[in-house]
């Protein structure tokens, strides 16, 4: 009698294991499911891309200036350059003032400015490209009396900045608070402790941050239209119109002629490698810090 | 932190191993385009053959221009922008110009009419352009605005029917005046409606129901149809009117005409209307609409239809030199054509931009006029090209003459 009930007892728990088991298989499979399904977006666009595009790419397509419906060859050289340059003037604007404002929020995240900071960032992250468009186009733009590359680097700036300062503090935030301690008891200035602790040590993620900003404006097409205004010709004067990657293809996506309409997906294909490649560069750099950093 | 570094990291990987794979077989996966770019050299046969002149005869400047160090020293850059219709057209025209003047690029960004006469009157840019004619609204807030006529174009209704058989149809089909405004007034619904099938005796059109296409955005291609509309139904002109966006009675919109030919493409059934070298280009079947005098005239055929459209008008441009010439009385006369035009200030605040403007149109009207004819647009008759040629003549600068 008592054996038997025992024997039942395990069978019972043999059961029941099983059936976890199978459950956890099917859940881990749905999860593999849902991954797949989160990946193939990107997977997608991607092949798509390249397929669409990977016909009209050759070396003039890197060094000659574009040519007008019917005329064969051409290429992008004047959107690579000013897309570079529009994405750089707005870096050199966004950064700055990102770094120092999360340096700001971090430190002093209860302060009245602070507060301010993080909500207009958040707000500010919510609005649409082409608002900042506009709002470059009416402050300079329009004050200045003609569309220029500086005017484009300035809407980027706008859209570039809440990405870039809420990441960086998110990332200062991540730092241990142990390591601030030991700088400020080992009598490092504020300033110094964020400088020299702080910063190397979340770095990685600070890049990553701006490189989601940059890969983020590289690709904004609308703001463009009313800033950097385009240019078929080559420029590289700030306050003169200058092509960009996004807006060329626009250009070429819009217009009835099927070269065209074959160009436009090859420089799609061309902003997607910059910008992964940009992507991958940094990622690169990083990981190679932290590894000297760690080896020190 | 970490998983999500890793997490990203892996997507990266992901993606560039697609890239890789991609581009390792391009045989298998790029035969679809390949076929294309063949597609594309044929349409593209007659237009080439000019371009090619060009680039056999200034070779050097082909290549040194997109040098890293910019335009050279002394390029002037004239900045444009409006009307998309002559945008292929102006596109040529510039790009030739480079070699006929390097001294000055002119860039022109195709931003849709409306946005042209904005920036002309907040004189952000040093010209504008735009299908539509400004109205008296527009001229108070920029006076000192002029237009110039620079070419004509015709706009046709594309359409897309599969017939009995199951074929598309395919035909110039002809479209009564009468059943046109009915049409996009949703009083005729069918395509097989009497007034139709009448006036096609060769063609057997089902009973499908008619499916209408318009712009949705802001155009001088709809400023072009609805003044034609206008011109011929009087209900037309009440309910709707004319402007280069309306509130449509019935229909489907689509943005640009790349919107609007997708949605007659998509649609079995479906009407829309399209500039002539948008439907040429891409091959859609269009129906010619009745001319005042009765005619039909295919616009496709060659410029006739529209020069005799711009005939009929040619002594009524006025002292804005614009004119609407929908509806042309002329027997030869396509019905639903226009002109579209440059905006310049006839006073300028820069005397050199001024004078290489004025150097252009010239150009452009006269050797110019090679390439709008190898991209299906029409140049202007003589007379109307001479009052143009007047009128640039008289541009002045800070108040003197050029």
């Amino acid at each position: 009698m008592q054996s038997s009930l025992l024997s039942v007892t395990q069978n019972d728990q043999r059961l029941n294991y099983r059936r976890r088991q199978a459950v956890n298989q099917v859940m881990l499979g749905l999860c593999g499911v849902a991954a797949l399904i989160a990946i193939l977006p990107l997977a997608w666009i991607l092949l798509y891309v390249v397929q669409r595009g990977y016909g009209s790419l050759n070396l003039d397509f890197f060094t000659q200036l574009p040519t007008p419906v019917g005329v064969a060859g051409g290429g992008v050289f004047n959107a690579i350059v000013g897309s570079a340059m529009v994405v750089g003037l707005a870096c050199l604007m966004a950064i700055p003032v990102s770094l120092i404002a999360a340096f700001y929020v971090y430190e002093r995240p209860n302060t009245l400015l602070g507060t301010l900071i993080r909500f207009s960032t958040d707000v500010l992250s919510g609005v649409p490209s082409i608002i900042m468009g506009i709002f470059a186009y009416t402050v300079i733009v329009l004050t200045q009396g003609h569309f220029s590359a500086l005017s484009g680097g300035f809407a980027l700036a706008i859209i570039m900045t809440p990405i870039a300062l809420r990441t960086t503090e998110e990332m200062l935030k991540l730092v241990p608070k142990t390591l601030r301690e030991g700088s400020l008891a080992l009598g490092a200035a504020d300033w110094r402790t964020l400088l020299q602790v702080m910063l190397p040590a979340a770095i990685s993620g600070v890049i990553t941050g701006i490189m989601l900003g940059v890969a983020r404006v590289a690709g904004e097409a609308a703001p463009m239209l009313f800033t950097a205004f385009g240019n078929p010709f080559f420029s590289a004067a700030l306050d003169q119109p200058i092509a960009t990657l996004p807006h060329q293809v626009y250009v070429y996506a819009i217009s009835p002629y099927k070269d065209w309409q074959d160009k436009a997906w090859a420089t799609a294909l061309v902003l997607i490698a910059l910008v992964l490649s940009l992507e991958v560069v940094a990622r690169g750099v990083t990981s190679w810090q932290q590894r000297k950093l760690r080896g020190r | 932190m970490f998983s999500n570094k890793t997490a990203s990291a892996l997507v990266t990987i992901v993606a560039l191993a697609l890239m890789i794979v991609a581009c390792g077989t391009p045989a298998a996966q790029t035969a679809a385009p390949v076929v294309q770019t063949v597609v594309v050299k044929e349409t593209a046969a007659p237009v080439v053959q000019t371009a090619v002149v060009v680039q056999t005869a200034v070779p050097q400047i082909v290549t040194t221009t997109p040098g890293p160090q910019g335009p050279a020293a002394g390029s002037l850059a004239i900045n444009g922008a409006g009307a998309t219709f002559p945008f292929p057209l102006y596109s040529r025209w510039f790009y030739d110009y480079a070699f006929v003047d390097p001294s000055v690029k002119f860039n022109y960004q195709s931003i849709g009419s409306g946005g042209g006469i904005a920036q002309i009157t907040a004189e952000t840019v040093d010209f504008g352009a735009s299908d539509a004619i400004l109205n008296n609204d527009q001229y108070s807030k920029a006076p000192g605005i002029q237009m110039f006529p620079t070419v004509a174009g015709a706009v046709v209704p594309a359409y897309n029917l599969l017939g009995d058989d199951g074929k598309p149809i395919t035909a110039i089909l002809n479209l009564p005046s009468a059943a046109i405004a009915d049409i996009f007034l949703a009083k005729i619904t069918k395509w097989n409606a009497p007034v139709l099938q009448q006036a096609n005796p060769e063609v057997k059109l089902p009973n499908k129901d008619i499916v209408v296409v318009h712009r949705s955005d802001g155009s001088g291609t709809t400023y072009i149809f609805t003044d034609y509309l206008s011109k011929i139904s009087p209900e037309w002109k009440d309910k709707v009117g004319n402007a280069t966006s309306v509130k449509w009675p019935t229909g489907l919109g689509g943005k640009g005409n790349e919107g609007v030919s997708g949605l007659v493409a998509q649609n079995d059934g479906a009407i829309g209307y399209v500039e002539l070298a948008y439907a040429v280009t891409n091959k859609l079947p269009y129906a010619v609409p009745q001319n005042k005098a009765g005619k039909y005239i295919d616009p496709g055929k060659g410029p006739e239809g529209v020069q005799s459209a711009m005939n009929d008008f040619s002594t009524d441009l006025g002292d804005k030199l614009a004119v609407s010439i929908v509806n042309a009385p002329g027997e030869g006369s396509y019905p639903i054509a226009g002109y579209t035009y440059l905006l310049l200030y006839m006073d300028q605040q820069d005397c050199l931009k001024a004078r290489k403007l004025v150097t252009f149109m010239n150009w452009a009207l006269t050797d110019g006029t090679k390439d709008a004819t190898d991209l299906q647009y029409v140049p202007l008759p003589d007379n109307v090209k001479k009052l143009v040629l007047d009128k640039a003549a008289k541009i002045s600068c800070q108040g003197k003459p050029l």
